[in-house]
């Protein structure tokens, strides 16, 4: 069912099929890569919910000095639990399911590549994550040596207990099923494209995918071996023990440690510069520079893991300060180009472009300080403490989740034929807005004046900033929840979105809301560049 | 060549400054945008696509102030790695969840715990090296006061110089997560006067191991 790029039209519907199975059933079964994702989605919203929780039980113990609510060990689990929820089960694979859904409708693909690879992947994370939370339920709770697993205390003398174990597991399993469906996307891209679909003629959001996807197959089977080797190492013999073992481990696991914040940036990136060019009337501004940009960043990230390292003593830090620094470089020309598209354009504000505005001011500040602590002589003050706490919760959370809600409002309406409401839409924005900047900015003094990361206490005089930082946590929770109602009033009471709401200027728009089964009905716009939309509207524009 | 306090506030402040400088530049141009091009009856967006010179002075622009700063974090680093001349030596032992600092030579040791931690103290004004190692996981060394810290690595001697200056008691403690009771895996320094280093050495000698 393969076709050669530029040769065969794009793929009718396959008159041979057995009919879809109906019902709960053949959702879940179906192996449309709308389904798919949208599956997905909904299972990384879950393991959101779940992490936010966890976020907002910390930040209630950390409001006032001593312990209040939950011991120590309560503490390390739902650390550990929340940013392995966020990374491993939310952020990676949301990012993955938004070019799951859209790429193939983009690219003019009545299908994804290896669509049952898909599923399986989908399986897999989900057993994934679900085994990691699961250790909840065990003796010794869930796992509870943070995100990282660092060696030796991951080991299962020092974190003894079958939570532990399944947390290895699980991230295994999670991390393989994002691979999965990171191969499927770019055998997608490389195999699917319809007829005058060339590589430059990919619009902004499937390049991201595609350097997204290089990522993802270059970094994400080093994290699974690791899990492997991790597992032998509690249970079989040593691995990580001997005298470079800690130092080996850190270097296995940042190697697909530091690509994976940028496969929980890029896919955003991409989707803010749809919606920046959609909302501001015009062709993305310098697609040929931001396509550069992206490939030179994605060369790059796999260059710059053991900036993690440099407290450890055991690494070449200018080699790796000098590769960090660079990042700088393509960044700017991805911010000149967003902001230039904005700059001589007609700009609506609506919910969608103020999420991508969100993205585009408050990633800066994650960015920025992200340079800072590039420099080892500044990262040797500031390293583990609340200063690198709100350095990617700046990136992660105030960029990434706000560049998906971005994504998640311009494509809601196609997606499910419905619009989302804007009066909630906004009020949801602002809410999260003053909710990350009063939670996250705080802690940039809180590390500054002393507060190292991954404790349930501090010392009383930093009481004051972290009774403000947990207040912007609750505020966050608000957001949150006005979103989940707004999802919730739109689909009950729907406003149909009709085919194209926004003016698009990809083929996503160019078929129905929600797209049928084979993603397009009828023959497809013809494609002359990366905004075949836009094209065809001016053409039909008086001069 | 300054202290890891004077270092680290030099580059901080060149960081803080021109990242401040970049924000309110990106600010400032969104504004821009968002005052002067909303849509409006009449306005016709620019058809304009790219622009490779500006892209490319961009690019240039931001290469000199990256080769700017990682030439002054470079010189930095250097420095603080420059070994020094006739240092005290201080044998830090990272555990769970606490710490032993040894003076080699002089008989003193002290030790203590996440329930009572330790305190050592240091001379002022004279650079202290320090050999750090660990018993147990990674520990991270940290005093907040001097801006600096340094990993205890499994199998490895970190070892590092911290110059103290003036007098006082500085706090420190761990970074790097190492399971329960890492909060609470603190030390204290004492910064003494030469003549009440002395005092404060012989009162320990012959201490707890």
């Amino acid at each position: 069912m393969s076709a050669e790029p530029g040769t065969a039209p794009p793929l009718p519907a396959a008159p041979n099929l057995a009919a879809p199975a109906e019902g709960a059933i053949g959702w879940i079964a179906s192996t449309d890569h709308k389904r798919t994702a949208a599956k997905i989605g909904v299972a990384s919203l879950v393991f959101f919910i779940a992490s936010g929780v966890l976020a907002l039980a910390m930040r209630t113990e950390l409001a006032q000095p001593g312990l209040q609510f939950i011991s120590d060990q309560t503490y390390n689990e739902f650390f550990s639990m929340h940013g392995s929820g966020m990374i491993f089960l939310f952020l990676t694979p949301a990012a993955l399911a938004l070019g799951l859904y859209f790429v193939p409708l983009q690219i003019g693909a009545a299908e994804i590549a290896l669509p049952r690879l898909a599923l399986f992947g989908f399986w897999t994370y989900l057993c994934g994550g679900l085994t990691m939370y699961a250790g909840f339920f065990t003796d010794n709770g869930a796992g509870s040596d943070g995100w990282t697993a660092a060696a030796p205390l991951s080991n299962s003398a020092f974190t003894p207990g079958i939570g532990m174990d399944m947390w290895v597991i699980g991230a295994g399993l999670a991390v393989l099923g994002s691979l999965l469906i990171g191969v499927t996307i770019l055998l997608t891209l490389f195999r699917l494209r319809a007829p005058g679909m060339t590589m430059l003629r990919l619009p902004v959001f499937s390049w991201s995918m595609v350097v997204t996807a290089f990522m993802v197959v270059g970094s994400f089977p080093v994290l699974v071996v690791t899990m492997g080797l991790l597992l032998y190492e509690r249970h079989v013999g040593s691995v990580f023990s001997g005298s470079n073992g800690a130092i080996a481990f850190q270097h296995l696991f940042w190697f697909y440690g530091h690509p994976v914040v940028y496969v929980m940036f890029f896919p955003f990136v991409g989707a803010v510069a749809e919606v920046v060019a959609t909302f501001s009337r015009r062709r993305f501004f310098g697609y040929k520079a931001l396509v550069l940009s992206l490939l030179v960043f994605t060369a790059l990230s796999m260059a710059v893991w053991a900036h993690h390292m440099f407290t450890t003593g055991g690494v070449q830090n200018q080699y790796f300060s000098l590769t960090s620094h660079l990042l700088a470089v393509p960044a700017g020309i991805e911010y000149l180009d967003l902001i230039a598209t904005m700059i001589g354009g007609a700009i609506l504000l609506r919910t969608p472009m103020l999420f991508a505005l969100g993205f585009i001011l408050q990633f800066l500040i994650g960015g920025l300080t992200g340079i800072v602590v590039a420099s080892p002589p500044i990262d040797y003050h500031v390293h583990d403490t609340f200063f690198v706490v709100g350095h990617f919760h700046y990136t992660l959370f105030a960029g990434s989740l706000f560049g998906l809600l971005a994504g998640v409002h311009y494509w809601f309406p196609k997606a499910t034929g419905a619009m989302l409401r804007e009066g909630l839409g906004k009020l949801s924005f602002w809410l999260l807005v003053i909710g990350a900047n009063v939670t996250f900015f705080p802690m940039f003094f809180l590390g500054f004046d002393g507060m190292q990361r991954r404790v349930p206490d501090y010392a009383p005089r930093l009481g004051d900033l972290n009774l403000l930082s947990s207040i912007g946590a609750g505020v966050i929770a608000l957001g949150i929840l006005v979103f989940l109602v707004n999802v919730v009033v739109s689909l009950r009471r729907r406003q149909p979105a009709g085919d194209d709401p926004w003016q698009g200027q990809t083929l996503e728009w160019a078929t129905s809301s929600p797209p049928p089964r084979h993603n397009f009905q009828g023959p497809l716009p013809p494609i002359e560049s990366h905004a075949p939309l836009f094209d065809r509207r001016l053409a039909e524009e008086p001069a | 060549m300054g202290t890891t306090r004077q270092d680290f506030e030099g580059l901080f402040s060149i960081y803080i400054w021109i990242g401040s400088g970049v924000a309110v530049l990106v600010f400032a141009a969104v504004a821009f945008a968002l005052i002067r091009y909303r849509a409006r009856e009449g306005r016709r967006p620019s058809r304009r696509s790219d622009s490779h010179l500006l892209e490319g002075l961009v690019a240039v622009l931001i290469l000199a102030v990256v080769a700017l700063l990682v030439t002054r974090t470079f010189t930095t680093e250097a420095a603080e790695d420059e070994s020094r001349t006739t240092p005290v030596r201080i044998d830090v032992t990272a555990f769970r969840w606490g710490w032993r600092f040894t003076y080699p030579g002089e008989g003193v040791s002290v030790i203590g715990n996440s329930a009572a931690n330790p305190t050592f103290a240091v001379p002022a004004d004279r650079a202290v090296s320090f050999s750090l190692r660990t018993l147990d996981v990674i520990h991270s060394f940290w005093i907040p006061e001097e801006r600096f810290k340094r990993d205890a690595i499994p199998g490895r001697v970190n070892r590092f110089d911290i110059d103290f200056e003036g007098s006082g008691s500085e706090e420190g403690l761990c970074a790097e997560f190492c399971g329960l009771e890492h909060s609470k895996m603190g030390f204290e320094v004492f910064v003494l006067s030469p003549a009440s280093y002395q005092r404060w050495l012989a009162a320990h000698r012959g201490g707890a191991a």
